[in-house]
């Protein structure tokens, strides 16, 4: 088919006009093949600009349309809606740079319209080589996987659910609730952990559009953002649960950091030193000790030591809320055994935030001792235990005591790593799941359509894990859309069967995973649900046979050769 | 060194850095060489080294690939396949005797329409001093 | 409590106010429009991006702040489902969720979004010449002016409180500049009356007012600045073009940050500022190489997986960390000397070229006014409250509206857009 294209040179007011010769770019650029008409027009972009360029296409029967103007980065857009508009396939156009990168930049007219000229006659090669590429949808599931019944997951699920968009919320224990039905007061109100979980687990489990999966673990996730395929094991009766998803939110918590491995702290070998998730089970109403604090002796402690940051160096991040939480042991304490001396040994006080600050003020007053410590041991002492610190400058002291709390590192839940490997999300040195961009993207994993909220992401309070979920809900509700299809990017890459050897180079080099290998082929195969249309696959293929669409070889060739006349 | 040479200096700038960097030297209406002809591409991770040899092989005498600082990219990582690529195209070019300083591989932020200006005015003026491209003889268009 | 009640037809698909266009307005914007709602954006600038345009980098990564938010701020600027209402606040609001009235009073920017393509050929006319505030005061502006190159969207406006024909002078320079009709004078301030059916607050942060302290020598002694005019010292679109140099043009040979200003006044931590200042110290030093830098700090605020490794890289870097309460910042020749108490109770003095102050984070300056607008408590500093602190922080005490970012407490970017990303949840949500 013949090729007619349109050449509109923009004046931009004086912008350009002042600068590049436009009579001498038209008469340079009208004799080249194709090109069946070449106009100036005063301002392109604005309304009158855009219905020029439409009626001219309709005049002279164009199949083909180049705009020198102002950047891509302004108006490329509104040129391929213009082309949209008045028929042509938007990919078939294109837009030359001649103001922010010729105009504006070059102070010689003359050097600026050769310059001009040049990067015309470039778009009208390369057009010429533009494939009328049509845009792509794919049907996509609005359901969602979410794995993890603690509070985290209970939140997502509850926010996801509606009549269609069903939730499969899978736990691996028998119960939901994870971590806060541990907790029988939270700070900084001081109400029941417990009691907030049971509610909302009644809430949950009232929902018709939640599936609870408890007993049960996923074993296996296929597919992509849109189209998961869930394999779950039911562990009670033995049985597979096969379903399909749109997305996968993962909720699977924290574990605290074993301070077995730190023999100065005592801890497995001195009685009485417990680590802060037994402080807070001892604290159930129907937990082990009835909801009392007591030593091994049964007898309830004088005195507790509270110790910070225990394994902060072996992990090497601060865990947020350990800090805040033995403000809260203070007030459970005192509330349970008044007159009970507690003292804290910290390095750094972690108290960001507004209400914070004042949640600490009110624990010194209470009579609560802080003492800053560069190094802190634990012995026994045939009584009791004893703490022996040294401070930052050097001084050393100890204090007796009868019960220490440790406040060890919150680490991401074992499963993290099962499902990193599962998943193909990469786990960062801590031991947590990679987010897609650390402060744009936080709930997003490097994944898309695999979300990480609450603990597995990063150790944090609940407020901060309930904001999570919602995040996670807000981006899945967005994207997914029941009823909706899934617009994908146009200018994605593409394999060629006949040239590809089957060395999984571009497998390698894809930031997205986007790529996977056909074994029955033997070839790569491209996932235009996943990819960004970044090209390195194509940089970075031998035979040629990756090439990213819209910016082939041939197209940036065309380019190349003009502006090198 | 010749008198009155104006090189022809080829620029593969990324879409979301160094692209967006050379509009702002643009907008900031600072001096830009006329010499420089920018190919847009959407990572400095597409630029094939066989573009940029055969951008010199037909006769470019000067290549520039630009993209995001190491970290920024908005592809995660296309940059530093670019910097890998270009780093042996550069040791390829030394092993077969040809001049790989006509090669330049640069970080150019969004923000960073200044240092545009300066990169490019520098190699430009490094390329002007070091001649024409000894490869154009027989494959120039 | 979710789950308790799904939303009437009304709810589920009525417009959206976000007010801020920082970057939680701008997440919480394009999830909800990008889901198929229409939202309305308020922003009182002339400008979106809020703060975080004002950094050159940003911590842990040094991501380029400017690089990082502007493939968001043009997916915002195209998208058809935003209305974009710049140089406007929110003036009244009444009605329930589903429902609510809003009076929006937009301010004439006396320049045609449409016809002005933004080739700042206006400025050089102009012969007004004020401080610049979003450089700190540490430029000049004209009177038409955009806050700094880069700024979207890239239209100038009109300063009526410094422009001379808005004080009553027949000045047309700016007019008889522009070539594409661009600037109309006749443009009116107007009452936009919406109907949305939830709403978002967003806006964001403004910084302690350090000339309330004496001890520092803040707008008294020459090479005391406020981290924000450091922040724009060190941008490569500001006033010094990135280069690190005092006011008499040479760069500092050392340089203390001083954290936790304010904070005595303001009685809670700012969260952010151990990071930044941090922050600064690699910037600095990747500067200036052989500079000498102390922080002076009380507690280290590192919080979260991703901080430790960067403060410890800092430390490796030489950067001296002092444990120290600063009792006064004085001249010293042409040095400034800081006095200084550490726990130990011992007295000191250093001397250094440069002094950055870190200051407290307040709620944005006109947030009184909006809590009172929306009916929302306000904590005694101004921050919005959340409806029950433990739980969401996105909840206000009225049911949808929600609040996002620093508007509801001092934290980092990630937290802020997780909580952007909150809100549109909450609000796509067919559970409450």
């Amino acid at each position: 088919m013949a090729k007619k294209i349109g050449v509109y040179v923009c004046e931009c007011g004086t912008n350009i006009a002042e600068k590049v010769d436009i009579d001498k770019v038209i008469a340079a650029v009208s004799p080249i093949k194709d090109v069946e008409v070449a106009e100036r027009h005063k301002l392109l972009c604005s309304d009158g600009g855009k219905e020029f360029i439409k009626q001219s296409i309709a005049e002279h029967g164009l199949t083909h349309v180049v705009v020198a103007a102002c950047s891509p980065k302004q108006h490329e857009v509104t040129f391929m809606n213009v082309c949209e508009q008045a028929g042509i396939n938007p990919q078939l156009s294109q837009l030359a740079n001649i103001r922010e990168q010729c105009a504006w930049v070059t102070s010689s007219a003359e050097e600026a319209t050769d310059k001009a000229i040049r990067q015309i006659r470039a778009a009208i090669s390369r057009v010429k080589y533009h494939a009328p590429l049509k845009k792509k949808e794919v049907v996509v599931s609005p359901d969602v996987l979410v794995i993890g019944g603690g509070i985290a997951g209970i939140k997502a699920s509850q926010l996801l659910a509606a009549p269609d968009r069903k939730v499969y919320l899978v736990e691996k224990a028998s119960s939901l609730g994870g971590k806060v039905k541990s907790f029988s007061k939270l700070f900084t109100n001081m109400e029941s952990g417990s009691s907030l979980i049971t509610q909302e687990i009644k809430s949950l489990l009232d929902n018709k559009n939640i599936e609870v999966l408890t007993e049960s673990e996923v074993e296996q996730i296929l597919g992509f953002l849109g189209n998961f395929e869930v394999k779950v094991i039911r562990k009670a009766e033995g049985k597979e649960q096969n379903f399909n998803v749109g997305a996968v939110v993962l909720a699977t918590g924290f574990e605290l950091f074993d301070p077995k491995g730190l023999p100065q702290y005592g801890y497995g070998k001195l009685d009485d030193v417990y680590t802060s998730l037994e402080f807070e089970e001892m604290n159930i109403p129907d937990g082990p000790t009835g909801g009392k604090v007591l030593l091994k002796n049964g007898k309830p402690p004088e005195s507790v030591a509270i110790i910070h940051c225990v394994g902060r160096e072996e992990k090497d991040y601060c865990s947020k809320v350990c800090c805040l939480y033995s403000f809260k042991f203070d007030r459970m304490l005192q509330s349970q055994l008044p007159g009970v001396k507690v003292s804290h040994f910290y390095s750094d006080l972690c108290i960001p935030g507004k209400s914070f600050q004042k949640f600490y003020e009110g624990t010194k007053e209470m009579g609560v001792e802080f003492v800053r410590s560069a190094k802190t041991e634990v012995t026994g002492n045939g009584k009791g235990l004893t703490v022996k610190y040294e401070t930052e400058f050097g001084k050393q002291d100890s204090s007796t005591t009868d019960m220490v709390i440790l406040l060890p590192a919150m680490e991401s839940s074992g499963d993290a790593q099962k499902f990193a490997e599962m998943l193909n999300i990469p786990l960062d040195e801590k031991g947590f799941l990679v987010e897609e961009h650390q402060l744009l993207s936080p709930v997003s994993s490097a994944v898309e359509g695999i979300f990480v909220v609450g603990c597995a992401q990063g150790p944090q309070s609940i407020s901060e894990s309930i904001v999570q979920s919602e995040a996670a809900a807000g981006k899945i509700l967005s994207a997914l859309v029941p009823g909706r299809k899934l617009e994908l990017e146009v200018r994605v890459s593409e394999i060629s069967e006949s040239l590809c050897l089957g060395c999984k180079t571009c497998i390698d080099v894809c930031p997205y995973g986007a790529i996977t290998f056909d074994e029955t082929r033997r070839i790569s195969v491209v996932n235009e649900v996943l990819c960004h249309g970044c090209g390195n696959c194509a940089a970075a293929c031998p035979s040629g046979a990756a090439r990213l669409k819209h910016f082939t070889f041939p197209q940036i060739y065309q380019e190349l050769k003009e502006v090198l006349r | 060194m010749e008198e009155g040479f104006t090189p022809k200096i080829v620029g593969f700038l990324c879409n979301w850095c160094s692209y967006a960097g050379a509009d702002l030297a643009g907008a900031t209406k600072l001096e830009v060489p006329s010499s420089l002809s920018v190919i847009r591409v959407m990572c400095s991770g597409r630029v094939d080294p066989v573009l940029v040899a055969t951008a010199l092989l037909h006769g470019a005498d000067g290549v520039l690939v630009a993209g995001c600082h190491p970290g920024d990219c908005h592809y995660r990582e296309g940059n530093y396949y670019a910097r890998r690529r270009f780093a042996l195209l550069k040791k390829t070019f030394e092993t077969l005797g040809l001049d790989s300083d006509r090669l330049m591989l640069a970080w150019v932020s969004a923000s960073e329409g200044q240092r545009f200006g300066e990169v490019t005015n520098e190699f430009a003026n490094q390329i002007k001093k070091m001649g024409p491209n000894p490869m154009k003889t027989k494959n120039t268009l | 409590m979710t789950g308790e009640r799904a939303m009437t037809n009304k709810e589920q698909n009525a417009p959206v106010l976000v007010i801020g266009a920082g970057i939680a307005g701008i997440e919480a914007s394009l999830l909800l429009a990008n889901s198929g709602r229409k939202v309305y954006l308020v922003e009182k600038t002339s400008y979106i991006g809020g703060n975080v345009i004002k950094f050159e980098e940003v911590f842990p990564n040094m991501d380029c702040a400017t690089c990082m938010i502007a493939p968001k701020q043009q997916e915002l600027l195209a998208n058809e489902n935003i209305e974009l209402l710049t140089l406007s606040q929110v003036e009244a609001v009444s009605g329930s969720f589903g429902d609510f009235s809003v009076k929006i009073r937009k301010k004439a920017r006396y320049v045609d979004l449409e016809n002005c393509i933004g080739c700042d050929a206006c400025f050089d006319p102009c012969p007004v010449e004020v401080d610049n505030e979003f450089e700190e005061r540490l430029l000049k502006r004209k009177a038409i002016y955009v806050p700094c190159a880069g700024a979207l969207p890239n239209v100038p406006a009109i300063d009526t409180e410094n422009c001379l024909r808005f004080k009553g002078q027949d000045c047309k320079a700016c007019q008889e500049a522009c070539m594409f009709e661009a600037i109309d004078y006749t443009q009116q301030d107007e009452d936009i009356d919406l109907k949305v059916g939830a709403i978002v607050i967003a806006t964001g942060f403004s910084m302690f007012d350090i000339s309330k302290t004496t001890e520092y020598g803040y707008k008294k002694l020459s090479g005391v600045y406020s981290a924000m005019e450091a922040e724009r010292i060190c941008a490569s679109n500001g006033p010094t073009q990135g280069q690190i140099i005092l006011q008499g043009g040479e760069p500092p040979k050392s340089v203390a940050i001083i954290h936790c200003v304010g904070r005595k006044e303001k009685g809670y931590c700012s969260s952010v500022c151990c990071m930044a200042s941090l922050k600064l110290s690699h910037f600095i030093k990747a500067k200036l190489p052989e500079v000498k830098i102390s922080q002076f700090y009380s507690d280290l605020c590192i919080p979260g997986k991703a901080y430790q490794k960067f403060y410890e890289e800092v430390k490796e870097s030489g950067v001296d960390f002092i444990r120290a309460v600063v009792t006064e910042v004085s001249k010293s020749g042409n040095e400034l000397a800081i006095k200084y108490k550490t726990e130990d109770g011992k007295e000191n003095t250093l001397t250094v070229d440069m002094v950055i102050l870190n200051p407290a984070l307040e709620p944005g300056a006109d947030s009184s006014k909006l809590a009172e607008i929306l009916n929302i408590p306000q904590s005694k500093d101004g921050f919005f409250s959340e409806k029950q602190p433990d739980l969401t922080s996105v909840d206000t005490i009225k049911e949808g509206i929600f609040i996002a970012g620093c508007a509801q407490s001092p934290k980092d970017i990630a937290e802020t857009v997780a909580e952007a990303e909150a809100t549109a949840g909450r609000i796509l949500s067919l559970s409450k």
